[in-house]
């Protein structure tokens, strides 16, 4: 029965091994996560681009950031969809299975946040299993559930924008997945100071 | 590359001290940023805290910052968006010395000094930027104010105790000691301990050459080093530092600070060539500073007994009379006199909510009349009606009982302070003028809707009112129905137009003074009634018609509506002025005679203030066409 998991583990690539043993040890920071996607089908859309920043103690650390966008022309094409977007973006462009590395590197075993993060999870996992890896094991926390638990509103979700506009976050013109990442992320401090979570 | 790191660079170009750096440069600093939020009333750091390896800047919100001495807390600057703090990092290594706080919920960057250090030390603009926001940041000297610096945004916190020290007068020695030069010591020293001063003027020809204080006679005559039967001009300190008579008392202290002397003396026209006048000492400055509003407020506030309070208004109005006295603009002495009765009213109703235990429901206690608006300056009578919010049927009772229980308590706390009873019973303490928000709107809409049905209760005093203690959301209910019921209300302006107008006139057909026929005040002139009661019934009618809210005060209504209606700005000016005369005339003459100055005796006036008085008087004329043919009254309706 040992033989079997360790055979299992063997097929895994490095990283991901490197990725498990991170759970040996509690979690010491929360890393907000925002996708963009092609689509909601997570069986047959991609991710576009990532963006994600480490909340430690309280507060949004820039430095520790991580945004890129997926080199995503097989998707592309095969759907006839243009691709002027990855060009003209100017930010950092990684392969799919490179970018998922850095992801998975970059949040560890820490406690994930987002908005309808599981969908998120849903997206990464399906990427994740294209490289044969398993499914992510960080815990999640989703801002739109918090506020429901705090408001005690059962019967409705609340979008980014919605909530934004109740705790008077500012919209940014440019949309990109890391600017969410930084609205969730002060989403996630007032929420987080109001339902008392350490 | 991170674009939230540039959005925030962007953000922090439009800055100072920031502006000074380039983009590239801002982005290297905003990527080391942590972005913290900060719930309402959440605590930065405070004083006493050991530093933290950021600064601040506030990237949305209110911060305030505070310090706390003598257990009150001190706003010493309100930082907005843009603005920096916590610098103390930069230039020392003690702990914090002010407490940072959120005034509302704010998001602030946190920016390390290790990664901003570099920056200030290449960039000379950006050290002077944070030395000077250091500087004013730390103490609160609002004339350090730099006009392009985005940190002192707020110009409104008024402090007022330096303020009032710029006006406030001295009371010092108007009889001094003077000798010659050619006296002996001794001679001098045992005249100094006869008369148990401790200082002496030197003088030739009447004019000061140099002062002998104690201190001179220990530093050298007990140290041997000049015998007792030296002359006194030995050993005088020279040349004596002189000042005009009605020196302030800041500027007292300062001249003292900047000659390092503990003595001023005060010569005919402020300096050493003309007759001596006084001398003030260090303690005259100390006895002084006792009767300062500050000093006033917080003993109001630490005060227990009825007696405590009596004394601290009988200092306020020795204030009043000396700033009249120094011509000290009338509105100003009125804002302060009336923070202090509002305090004192303050004190009064937590003395006896102290007594009582704490109140069932929620309430507000709000002075109405002249204390309503802030143009109480002698010890008038009180009027005052409290409010509680809504209970239910069952606990009414109870409730009632408990606030009137507590008005009783609180009225008569103030009549041994000085207010004398309303004589009309408007007074929180009466069965009718204490009761719920609703009934009490109830009230409201019956005075401005049906006037005159019951119009023996109504007095207008009712329409000036400010709140003293308790839920300022109750004052704001009341007045939002005051101002709904106001909205194209001619029968209630009606009434209150002809309420203004039938005040009886003040000069005869040919122009004489119409004085009291008969009573205890015989052949005086009332004040109150015959000259100032119309402008402010004036002012008041004009002021709900205009529907302009929270202006509670009759000079300031006056002025407002000048702006408001400029139309007739020449008329509302003249009557804002006349105001302020009679106010000024009243206030004098209630200092005379210790009552509310209501009368006035004209016999003891000067014939030049009976012309002041008089002009005073003529813009009432012009008020009263105004109303009429505003409301379109006429004598008869």
């Amino acid at each position: 029965m040992l033989d079997w998991l360790k055979n299992i583990n063997k097929d895994y690539p490095d990283f991901w091994k490197d990725y498990l043993t991170k759970f040996e040890t509690r979690p010491n920071k929360f890393v907000v996560l925002s996708t963009e996607t092609s689509g909601l089908n997570p069986d047959k859309d991609v991710i576009l681009s990532l963006g994600a920043f480490s909340v430690i103690d309280d507060s949004i650390v820039i430095k520790e950031n991580f945004e890129t966008v997926l080199l995503q022309y097989k998707y592309l094409q095969d759907n006839g969809l243009s691709n002027e977007f990855i060009i003209e973006s100017k930010m950092m462009k990684m392969p799919e299975p490179d970018a998922l590395e850095a992801l998975v590197n970059f949040i560890g075993n820490s406690i994930l946040v987002g908005h309808h993060i599981n969908f998120d999870i849903e997206m990464l996992n399906a990427a994740l299993e294209r490289l044969d890896c398993g499914r992510l094991k960080n815990e999640a926390l989703d801002v739109d559930v918090m506020y429901r638990k705090l408001t005690d509103i059962n019967d409705k979700q609340f979008s980014l924008d919605d909530l934004c506009e109740i705790y008077k976050i500012p919209k940014s013109d440019r949309n990109s997945s890391s600017e969410d990442a930084y609205r969730i992320g002060l989403l996630f401090l007032k929420l987080k100071s109001r339902l008392g979570i350490k | 590359m991170n674009t939230v790191a540039e959005h925030i660079a962007d953000f922090l170009k439009e800055y100072k001290p920031f502006d000074n750096l380039t983009f590239q440069e801002l982005s290297d600093i905003a990527t080391n940023i942590r972005v913290i939020n900060l719930e309402k009333h959440a605590v930065l750091f405070q004083n006493n805290d050991p530093l933290h390896e950021n600064f601040y800047v506030v990237a949305s919100g209110v911060i305030n910052l505070t310090t706390i001495a003598d257990a009150e807390e001190t706003i010493l600057n309100k930082c907005h968006e843009g603005d920096i703090f916590g610098l103390r990092p930069f230039f020392a290594k003690n702990n914090y010395m002010m407490t940072a706080k959120a005034r509302e919920e704010s998001i602030i960057y946190a920016i390390p000094i290790a990664v901003f250090r570099p920056f200030v030390a290449n960039n000379s603009d950006v050290l002077n930027f944070l030395l000077e926001s250091f500087a004013v940041n730390s103490r609160h000297t609002k004339d350090s104010m730099n006009s392009n610096g985005k940190l002192v945004s707020d110009a409104d916190y008024i402090d007022q105790q330096t303020e009032m020290q710029y006006i406030q007068s001295l009371n010092y020695n108007n009889s001094p000691l003077t000798t010659q030069s050619n006296s002996i010591i001794k001679d001098v020293a045992i005249l100094m301990t006869d008369s148990m001063l401790d200082n002496i003027i030197i003088c030739e020809k009447n004019h000061p050459i140099g002062i002998v204080t104690n201190a001179d006679l220990s530093s050298k005559i007990a140290t041997g080093r000049y015998p007792i039967t030296e002359t006194i001009d030995k050993i005088m300190s020279s040349p004596v530092v002189t000042v005009l008579e009605n020196v302030s008392l800041a500027e007292a202290q300062l001249l003292m600070l900047k000659h390092n002397v503990t003595h001023l003396c005060v010569t005919k026209d402020g300096t050493s060539k003309s007759i001596v006048k006084g001398i003030i000492s260090e303690h005259d400055l100390i006895v002084a500073q006792a009767s300062n509003p500050g000093v006033l407020i917080k003993e109001i506030k630490r005060s227990q007994l009825p007696k405590d309070l009596k004394q601290i208004r009988d200092r306020l109005s020795d204030l009043i009379q000396n700033s009249i006295q120094k011509n000290i603009p009338i509105s100003h002495v009125s804002n302060i006199a009336s923070e202090i009765n509002l305090a004192i009213i303050k004190r009064a109703v937590e003395l006896s909510i102290l007594d009582l235990g704490s109140p069932p429901a929620r309430f507000a206690w709000l002075s109405i009349g002249s204390q309503g608006r802030k143009e109480q300056l002698l010890l008038t009578d009180q009027d005052s009606i409290l409010i509680f919010e809504d209970v239910t049927p069952e606990k009414y009772r109870e409730v009632k009982d408990y606030f009137l229980r507590l008005a009783k308590r609180t009225t008569s706390i103030l009549e041994k302070v000085g207010y004398d009873y309303c004589p009309n019973g408007h007074m929180g303490s009466n069965m009718l003028w204490c009761k719920s928000l609703s009934d009490w709107t109830k009230q409201y809409n019956s005075w401005m809707n049906t006037p005159g049905e019951n119009s023996n209760d109504l007095s207008s005093i009712f329409f000036d009112y400010e709140i003293v203690f308790g839920e300022a959301k109750i004052e704001e209910a009341i007045e939002s129905v005051i101002f709904k019921n106001a909205v194209n209300n001619t029968l209630f302006f009606d009434f209150l137009g002809n309420d203004a107008l039938k005040r009886n006139s003040p000069l005869s057909f040919f122009k004489k003074f119409i004085t009291e026929e008969d009573g205890p005040h015989k052949d005086k002139f009332d004040i109150k009634t015959r000259a100032l009661m119309p402008l402010i019934d004036g002012a008041r009618l004009l002021i709900l018609n205009a529907n302009i809210k929270g202006i509670q005060n009759t000079y300031l209504r006056f002025k407002q509506l000048a702006i408001t209606d400029s139309k007739n700005a020449e008329i509302y000016l003249s009557c804002a002025e006349a105001f302020l005369t009679l106010s000024k005339f009243r206030t004098v003459e209630g200092l005379k005679n210790d009552d509310s100055g209501q009368y006035i005796n004209l016999r003891e006036m000067s014939k030049s203030d009976k012309e002041k008085l008089k002009n005073a008087l003529s813009p009432m004329k012009d008020l009263e066409e105004l109303i009429k043919s505003k409301f379109q009254l006429t004598q008869f309706s």
